[in-house]
Parts: C-alpha cells; structure tokens; sequence
C-alpha cells in the first residue's frame, strides 16, 4: 500500500469557563490568606504581577472556592465542570471540522488537574452521544507538556488508522487543584501563574480530506526526555489533594537544552530553524517565554500569540500549547500559507520536551 | 529538627536580644530555612562566609524562599534594592539584624 499523506490538524476548538476574575481581584482575595504566614505581603503582590496574567477564568464562581476543603470536594467539582467544559471544546472543534460527533473514531484525553473513573472520556460519551465503539485513551500526569504530546500520540494513531478521526481533549482546571494551606513560594507563585480551560483537536488520517481550505499536518514529532530531572515539576500527591512541585530551574533547563533539541529534531528531516515560519510554544510563564526566544533566538513577536494567551488566561498546562496553535489555525489577518511550516513545542514533568513539525 | 518557634507577630518585649543575639538566631534561621529545602546535614554546615549563589548554589526560587522566610521571622522587610550588596550568608545577616534593629526603635 502507498503510503498516505501525514496526519491533519482539521480543527482546535477552545472552551474558557464562564467566571472571568482580574488578577488584581484574585490578589485581593488571597492577601487574607497569606497574611496568615506572611509579613511582606506587597512582596506576594508582586509576585502575582510578575507573571504578567491579567485574570483567569475560573470553573467556578470565586465565592465557592473556600468551602472546597478537602480533595474530595475539589475532585468532585473537577470531574462535573470537566464533563462540561470538555464537552464544550469537543462540539466547538468538531463543528469547526465540519465533523459530526459520531465521526470520532478515537478519543485520548489528558489532564493532570483530576481524576475520575470511569474517565472523564467515558462520560462524554455519555454526555454527547459519542460512538459505542469508541477507542478511549486517558493520559494523566504529563502536565504542561500534554498538549504536544497528545497531538504526537494522535497523530501516531492516525499513522496507523488513516481512515479514521481522533480527537485530542484537554481539559485543565487548574484553579481546583489549589492547595489554600501550601503558603510556599512555588505555589504562591503558582496560584498566580495558572488558569483553566479546554481544548479539543480534531485530527484526520492521512487518508482523509479535512473541510477546511487549509490546514496543517503532522510531519514528524520527537520526545525528549531529560533524565534526573524529577524535581523540577510536578506533584506531590498529599491527604489534601495535588501539592505543586515547581523549580527555578524550568527556564534554566530551556535554556540549556531546547535548541539543541530542535536543531537536532529539524536537522533529521533536512530542516533548519531559519525555515519555520511559525512558532507554536507552551505559554509556561514570562521567563519561560523569554528562554525559549533568546534559546531558539527568535525574531521579534514570533511568541506573540503566545504571551497574548498567557496575559489573557494565564497557563492553561497541557491545554496552552492548543489554544495558541488554534489562534494560528483561525488567523484571519495573515494566516499560514500553504507549505509553511511550524514547530509547536511544549516542557513538562519529567522534565522532558515534546516537538511537533507541522506543515500547513 | 528544632526549629525556633516564633509563630506570633507579637513584637519583641522590652528585654528583646541584643544585636549578638539577633546574629545568632539569624544564622539558626537561615540554616533552617535551607534545611526544608535541602538536605538538612549540608545546611547545618552553611557559614557566615559562604557565598549564597556561588557557593551554596541557590536558585532564584530558593533564594526568594529564604527572604521570605527571614522576613516572616524577624518581622523586617527586604526589598529588592536590598539584594544588591548581599552576595554572603554573612551579607544576609547583616542585613536582616539592621532592619530588625532599626524596625525596634521605630515608634
């Protein structure tokens, strides 16, 4: 059999949850909180402006967030506000992929702000009449790095299954896993840093045509692992729920490794980073952003989509990298031309990279 | 591991330690500090001469962590002017036992 085309992005559909708050009322309603440990509180303040997120949207309205005292009860919360907003994603990429529901062949889904069995994917079949026959991956832990890694294990499984359709949902409430007792830096930091939200990316195989006049598929992907490196990020799983494991060392680890890396993954299929035309990175913080622009030594506002999502809904984990790659996809001003091509890349716990090469 | 138990905010009483004094529970503090995020043996070994980026190696989090620490123990506020000519634990110390002192005969 020939081989067929690469897997195709058809579609990302974004879902925020409805309780925008600004940054300034967020701080405002933490300062209680720290004061209870803290003494220089205009030194969290800043913290929390440092990061340069102008708000969030929240699962759920700001007031209800104290009465969540214990894992259970944040859980419980995530898995019904999951269902929805995940759900809302979906419809919205598959309606943009010109897709009906029933056309979804495989479904992964990843997160790593809660847990449910059975898995988040499973009650969307429920709650949107998805097909009985329905290949179901859930992903838990790959944090921030779970967007890009989802397109790369979809797009391996449309490799295989060039007929058929995959969607990739990530559904991250970040806001759920917060740990109001921790007064450590990191998750003062973290509190300030992370937001929710959903993506969904409809794929199709190789051997499909998607609706869309033009869209990009999926050259060639790379995982890079970064061996000793567990402290970096993540969690530690406490009676209380998710306890964020966060280290200065993120930004530092960019800069010492990713453009090795990419040069690496481009230069095996005969490419160089003077021929990207589009830069499709995981809003993981202002110094992150700043690290991958100086590393990869970036022209000027060629993250700009990037600090644009951070400043609107903060990070989002595994679902950032999705929504900036769907901002691209919907550009209306200049949008991708055919043959262009773009790297989508994305950091998280363990620590490790994940590249994708796209081709418009 | 002893840690000095200072959970109040209340201010030191009129018999409030000496500058020594200050030095010296600055020391235990920091060494405390570092030992929640290290290993504890190597932290009880940190001395007054010791370079807090060149020697004990601290990273940017590390070192805000240990800022905040002190001022949550001494009651002091250390700004980000203040980090210009601290390079050692002794530096650090210094510092944290002025503004202590000077916070003292505020009114």
């Amino acid at each position: 059999m020939a081989p067929s085309s690469p897997p195709a992005i058809a579609a990302v559909g974004r879902a925020l949850p409805p309780h925008r708050v600004e940054q300034e009322t967020l701080i405002e309603a933490f300062r209680a909180l720290w004061a209870r440990q803290h003494f220089n509180l205009e030194r969290l303040e800043d913290l929390h402006r440092a990061v340069r997120v102008g708000g969030r949207n929240l699962a759920l309205p700001l007031d209800q967030y104290p009465a969540l005292d214990t894992f259970q009860k944040r859980n419980d919360a995530w898995i019904r506000a999951a269902r929805d907003l995940g759900a809302e994603a979906m419809k919205r990429a598959l309606e943009a992929a010109r897709l009906p529901l029933d056309s979804v062949d495989h479904l992964f889904f990843v997160t790593v702000t809660g847990i449910a069995t059975p898995s988040t994917d499973a009650l969307l079949v429920n709650a949107l009449g998805l097909r009985e026959d329905l290949k179901r991956t859930p992903i838990f832990g790959l944090g921030c790095v779970g967007g890009a890694a989802g397109i790369a294990r979809a797009a391996d499984y449309l490799r295989a299954f060039p007929d058929q359709v995959a969607v990739l949902l990530s559904v991250e409430l970040c806001s759920l896993t917060l740990q109001r007792e921790d007064l450590s830096i990191p998750n003062i930091i973290a509190s300030g840093l992370f937001g929710d939200g959903a993506a969904a990316v409809v794929l199709e195989g190789g051997g499909r045509s998607p609706a869309r006049a033009r869209f990009p598929r999926v050259r060639a992907t790379r995982a890079v692992f970064y061996r000793d490196t567990e402290r970096i990020m993540g969690w530690d799983v406490v009676d209380t729920g998710f306890k964020v494991v966060l280290s200065a060392r993120v930004p530092v680890l960019v800069r010492e490794r990713i453009r090795g890396d990419v040069d690496a993954f481009l230069a095996a299929h005969g490419l160089d980073r003077s021929r990207i035309k589009h830069w499709v990175a995981h809003t993981g913080g202002p110094k992150v952003l700043r690290a991958f622009e100086e590393a990869l030594e970036l022209p000027e506002r060629a993250l700009e989509r990037s600090h644009r999502a951070l400043e609107e809904t903060g990070n989002l984990s595994s679902a950032s990298v999705l929504f900036v790659l769907g901002e691209l996809m919907d550009e209306e001003g200049e949008p991708p031309r055919e043959g262009d091509l773009g790297v989508l890349l994305a950091m998280g716990p363990g620590f490790c990279s994940e590249l994708v090469l796209l081709e418009w | 591991m002893s840690a000095p138990s200072n959970p109040d905010s209340s201010p030191p009483p009129a018999g409030a330690p000496g500058e020594d004094e200050l030095r010296r529970q600055a020391l235990v503090e920091i060494r405390r500090i570092l030992g929640e995020q290290r290993a504890a043996a190597a932290s009880a070994n940190v001395e007054l001469s010791q370079a807090l980026v060149a020697d004990i190696h601290l990273d940017s989090m590390e070192l805000l962590t240990l800022a905040v620490g002190l001022e949550n123990r001494f009651r002091v506020k250390l700004n980000e002017a203040d980090s210009a000519g601290i390079v050692t634990v002794g530096d650090l110390v210094d510092l944290v036992v002025r503004r202590a002192m000077a916070g003292r005969s505020a009114p």
